[in-house]
């Protein structure tokens, strides 16, 4: 019998594919690339974030991937969700940047929002929003007791609905019945700083860590000041600020703070990898991308870029967005009507 | 004082340490190749940029993004003039009457003039940064809500009523406009309007792929029908930079009125040049005695946006620095430019250093733009002769790589393949355009403008009512609007009325041999389809609610009747030539224009479908060789042209940008 001696590479090769059924992860991303799509244009807040991490990301994987960042643009991140959750390769190469609240769009049942939020793979968040209320002085409001007792509705300046400057004034509003009249259109929160500052408007409420480095001058003369935190705890700038949920009377009241508090503030920018990915690779990414936002270079060029860091981690960011699934119908009847577009008379 | 003029001297000492220059250098390096290239604008090589800044001082790092942001107008001016094709958004107006000056071999003489008035722009703007910081908050504070709703508006009317022969023609065109501004998403309201379902239009039509479709296919059409160089008459002396030089100081008025329009428009946060560079060209239009040169390569139309569009960015620069308010999308990234190098826009930045501000600093701002204004029109100048040359190319070489730049241009600004589809629907619109008289510009400030517009519309009712109409300032601008619309019309009839009886007949005479073309239906055809557009649009919104419904509505109701008394004039126009037997048959160069058109179509469209197929990277290489083969060039020259063309494809967009190409669809099938 003539010895088989193509059996031998075979049988090294079956050993071989035995031993090593599939790269594991911490080779996996030898020589690969991975690629951030931001949901929003290159210079943009989101973009300053992602291109920050990605500059340190790849040196927190293992196998130290080359790290390029994508901006795919469009109907406020959604075009940018919708890619991640139904094309985006699934293998961990592909990380998604876009706005949280919009899980919650998808909640209540905006039908462009073409994903399931509990089956994204959360990496997690840099900082959460501190969601404020920012007030000129010409309004003459210095408090929330002036507010509460204001005869005239108090002017917010808003972008367009689904966005913070918008849905969180509504959401105060609404919980506390405070008399406000929220004025939607401004193309950005500059324009409507703009429009506080020339008397147009009284103010407006979205971030804090947006309205601190922009709007520093107003701040530190006395032209603008911060009346409320529609969050749930104390930013640490802001000990002085009392919280909206102090003023709350209801349970309901307290839901709808939460929500404000919740993919508006905790979960505003979230980063993704799509349904699919290994269970193992996505620990892996979870892990380098707390690494990164922990890491001192990165940490020193996040101070340069006056962005805050106070990471949130992959599994907290998930179980946040899978909490917005278990909400009451009432709830998300009341949630639907106030937010969504054309499920209520404009006011 | 003396604290400012110390600054001032120091600002400008600062940028002479070598690792400044030499980052400015590097700047205007890269300014000038995304300037000339479409597509890739400022805005999105400014943010591109930013990483690198981390390690440079304020000094050094604005040298480099401000060097940078300063040229890209200029060379994009370049590109404009030479192919037709706007290498920047901030610079398509300076192809309306730049191109046909390099098609009639004046391709010198127009760049000399869009130099030289660029220069005197950009300077125009530095100063007014220099001296309107101290005086920049009352005059950007003075315009609300209600103000820029009739700035856009009298942007609108101004256009419509100056360009092109026909008024009526111009109004529907920039109805057309206003009408295009409407589709996408109302977030407001949640209303999709005239989106087919698509998420893709959800944020509507975007400048560019419009811009790129409605100027730059027309003209690679025109191109290879005509089948000659880009210049299809040599002037003797290709130079004639000289004549555009002197043509900016024998215009000198204008060129000073056209940077204060860019200046101020600049300094009004959100509007910017693409904005500014149409309004100096409706300006160009209206202070000039003899209308019906413009269009056809008037040097007044490249002199005017040239200084409009460079001063914007010194004006821009203004509430930028001093309340961190952006007048431009480049200047929204340069304020995160200042956020990365610890500088908080306001009065620290104009406070003297001695007292803790940076006010050297905002000096060397406005040394930055004079300077490498400077260094780029210089360098410019020197090679000017050779880039007028590549007019002189014949055409077969040419139309492969400006196929090339609208193809990626249009698809890497928002790296959505959308876009490429939306410039191939307006390419077509453009040539029809153009084949039937209709002016352009007014469609694309329609564009511009519409959003602006209806928005600011929005916010002066909801802030104030019905009461912003009794606004001094509303109630001046309106008078403006009615002056501006009117006062042409008043100055044709009068220069009428004045000019003397022969010239009238010879003028009459040159009208009807012009009219004395074939009669063609088409021209009521297209303005039928118009017709039926706007009513098609009107019937669309008719149920929609007030607030997603106003601006459709007026649109509609001004549009249809607009377009139906311009498809009488055309259908009377026709029947007046019959009668008079002016009627030319259909000869053989008709038949053989067509024929040139039905190929150059497929080329373009070919070229589309071979993307789809094969992807980006496979498609350049294979339509650049095929069309550089099958229009019987040299197998050397098109070898060459061939990894020319797709190794700087590949080496820029792909590899050093990380443009996302999409997959071909045929690999995607194949998997």
């Amino acid at each position: 019998m003539k010895p088989r001696i193509w059996l031998l590479p075979a049988t090294a090769a079956a050993l071989f594919l035995v031993a090593v059924p599939r790269a594991p992860a911490d080779e996996f991303y030898n020589g690969k690339t991975v690629t951030f799509v931001v949901g929003f244009s290159a210079g943009g807040g989101f973009d300053t974030y992602t291109r920050l991490i990605a500059r340190h990301f790849g040196k927190h994987l293992p196998g130290n991937p080359t790290v390029v960042v994508e901006n795919r643009t469009g109907a406020g991140s959604l075009i940018a969700a919708n890619y991640l959750y139904n094309q985006a390769p699934r293998d961990g190469t592909v990380i998604g940047n876009w706005i949280g609240p919009l899980v919650l769009q998808q909640v209540l049942g905006n039908k462009a929002a073409q994903f399931d939020g509990r089956k994204f793979g959360w990496l997690g968040v840099p900082t959460p929003d501190s969601g404020v209320c920012a007030l000129t002085k010409a309004s003459g409001i210095n408090t929330m007791d002036d507010w509460f007792k204001s005869k005239r509705p108090i002017k917010i300046g808003g972008t367009a609905p689904g966005s913070t400057t918008d849905d969180v004034p509504r959401l105060l509003q609404t919980a506390l019945d405070l008399p406000m009249k929220l004025v939607e259109g401004y193309k950005g929160t500059a324009k409507v700083r703009l429009a506080a500052e020339s008397g147009e408007i009284d103010g407006g409420c979205w971030a804090w860590e947006s309205i601190k480095p922009t709007w520093a001058k107003g701040l530190q003369s006395g032209e603008v000041h911060i009346v409320v935190q529609t969050i749930e705890k104390p930013n640490p700038d802001l000990k002085n600020v009392p919280l909206a949920i102090q003023y709350a009377k209801t349970d309901e009241a307290r839901a709808l703070l939460n929500i404000a508090n919740g993919p508006y503030s905790q979960g505003a920018r979230p980063y993704t990898v799509p349904p699919g990915v290994p269970q193992d690779r996505l620990e892996l990414l979870q892990k380098a991308f707390m690494d990164t936002l922990r890491d001192p270079e990165f940490l020193q060029d996040a101070k340069k870029s006056q962005v805050d860091i106070d990471p949130v981690d992959g599994p907290t960011t998930a179980k946040l967005m899978a909490g917005l699934y278990e909400l009451s119908p009432a709830l998300k009847a009341k949630l639907s009507k106030l937010l969504i577009p054309g499920a209520q008379e404009k006011m | 004082m003396v604290d400012i003029l110390d600054a001032c001297l120091q600002g400008l000492i600062q940028l002479f340490t070598w690792k400044a220059f030499v980052l400015q250098l590097v700047g205007i390096a890269i300014g000038f190749l995304v300037g000339i290239l479409p597509g890739i604008g400022g805005p999105v090589t400014l943010a591109l940029m930013l990483p690198f800044i981390f390690q440079m001082t304020p000094v050094e790092a604005f040298s480099f993004l401000l060097g940078m942001t300063a040229v890209t107008a200029t060379t994009g001016d370049i590109t404009s003039i030479l192919f037709g094709v706007p290498g920047e958004p901030i610079t398509a107006s300076m192809l309306v009457d730049g191109h046909p000056m390099a098609k009639k071999g004046e391709a010198g003489r127009a760049l000399g003039a869009a130099l030289m008035s660029s220069f005197v722009g950009a300077i125009f703007g530095a100063l007014c940064l220099a001296i309107a910081i101290p005086a920049v908050r009352p005059l950007v504070l003075s315009v609300g809500s209600p103000q820029y709703f009739m700035f856009a508006m009298l942007g609108i009317a101004f256009l419509a009523s100056l360009t092109g022969r026909s008024v009526v023609k111009g109004l529907v065109a920039a109805c057309l406009g206003l009408l295009f501004a409407l589709v996408g998403l109302d977030p407001i309201s949640g209303t999709e309007r005239y989106t087919f379902g698509a998420l893709y239009l959800w944020d509507g039509i975007r400048l560019v792929p419009a811009t790129l479709g409605l100027f730059a296919i027309p003209e690679i059409i025109d191109m290879a029908v005509a089948g000659t160089s880009i210049a299809k008459s040599d002037v003797g002396k290709i130079g004639g930079v000289l004549q555009g030089v002197k043509d900016t100081f024998r215009h000198w008025a204008l060129v000073m009125r056209c940077s204060a329009i860019g200046t101020y428009i600049g300094i009004i946060p959100g509007m910017g040049g693409a904005v500014s560079q149409w309004v100096s060209y409706a300006h160009a239009v209206q202070s000039s005695p003899d209308k019906d040169r413009f269009g056809k390569g008037a040097v007044e139309g490249v002199l005017g946006p040239g200084a409009a569009n460079h001063s914007t960015l010194g004006g821009a620069m203004v509430p930028t620095v001093a309340f961190g308010v952006p007048g431009s999308v480049s200047t929204a990234i340069l304020l995160g430019a200042f956020l990365i190098q610890g500088l908080v826009p306001g009065p620290p930045m104009l406070t003297p250093e001695a007292r803790g501000g940076h006010l050297s600093l905002t000096f060397s701002f406005v040394w930055i733009i004079v300077v490498s204004n400077i260094i780029t029109t210089a360098i410019c100048f020197l090679f000017l002769g050779k880039i007028a040359r590549i007019t002189q190319v014949r055409s077969t070489l040419v139309i492969p790589f400006i196929l090339l730049l609208s193809y990626i241009g249009a698809f890497a600004e928002n790296n959505a393949f959308g876009d490429v589809v939306v410039m191939l629907v307006f390419g077509a619109l453009g040539w029809v355009m153009v084949q039937t008289d209709w002016p352009r510009p007014p469609l694309i400030l329609g564009l511009v403008l519409g959003k602006l517009a209806e928005g600011n519309l929005f916010l002066s009712i909801d802030n104030y009512g019905l009461d912003w109409l009794r606004f001094p300032s509303v109630i001046a601008l309106f008078a403006l609007i009615v002056l501006g619309t009117f006062y042409p019309v008043f100055q044709r009839w009068r220069e009428k009325r004045n000019k003397p009886r022969y010239k009238q007949l010879a003028e009459l005479a040159d009208h009807q041999t012009a009219e004395a073309a074939p009669v063609s239906i088409w021209p009521s055809i297209f303005n039928l389809f118009v017709v039926v557009l706007f009513a098609w649009a009107l019937w669309q919104a008719w149920d929609w609610q007030f607030r997603p419904g106003l601006f459709p509505w007026v649109v509609g109701f001004l549009g249809v009747p607009l377009a139906f008394l311009q498809l009488n004039l055309d259908i009377a126009g026709a029947v007046k030539t019959i009668g008079r037997g002016l009627l030319r048959p259909r000869d053989q160069q008709a038949t053989r224009l067509m024929r040139e058109t039905a190929k150059i179509s497929a080329w373009i469209l070919g070229y589309f479908v071979a993307i789809c197929l094969l992807g980006f990277s496979i498609a350049i290489a294979a339509v650049t060789f095929l069309y550089l083969k099958l229009a019987k060039e040299r197998w050397v020259t098109t070898l060459a042209l061939t990894f020319f063309a797709w190794i700087s494809f590949y080496g820029l967009f792909a590899y050093l940008l990380h443009v996302p190409f999409p997959e071909g669809l045929l690999f995607a099938w194949l998997r």
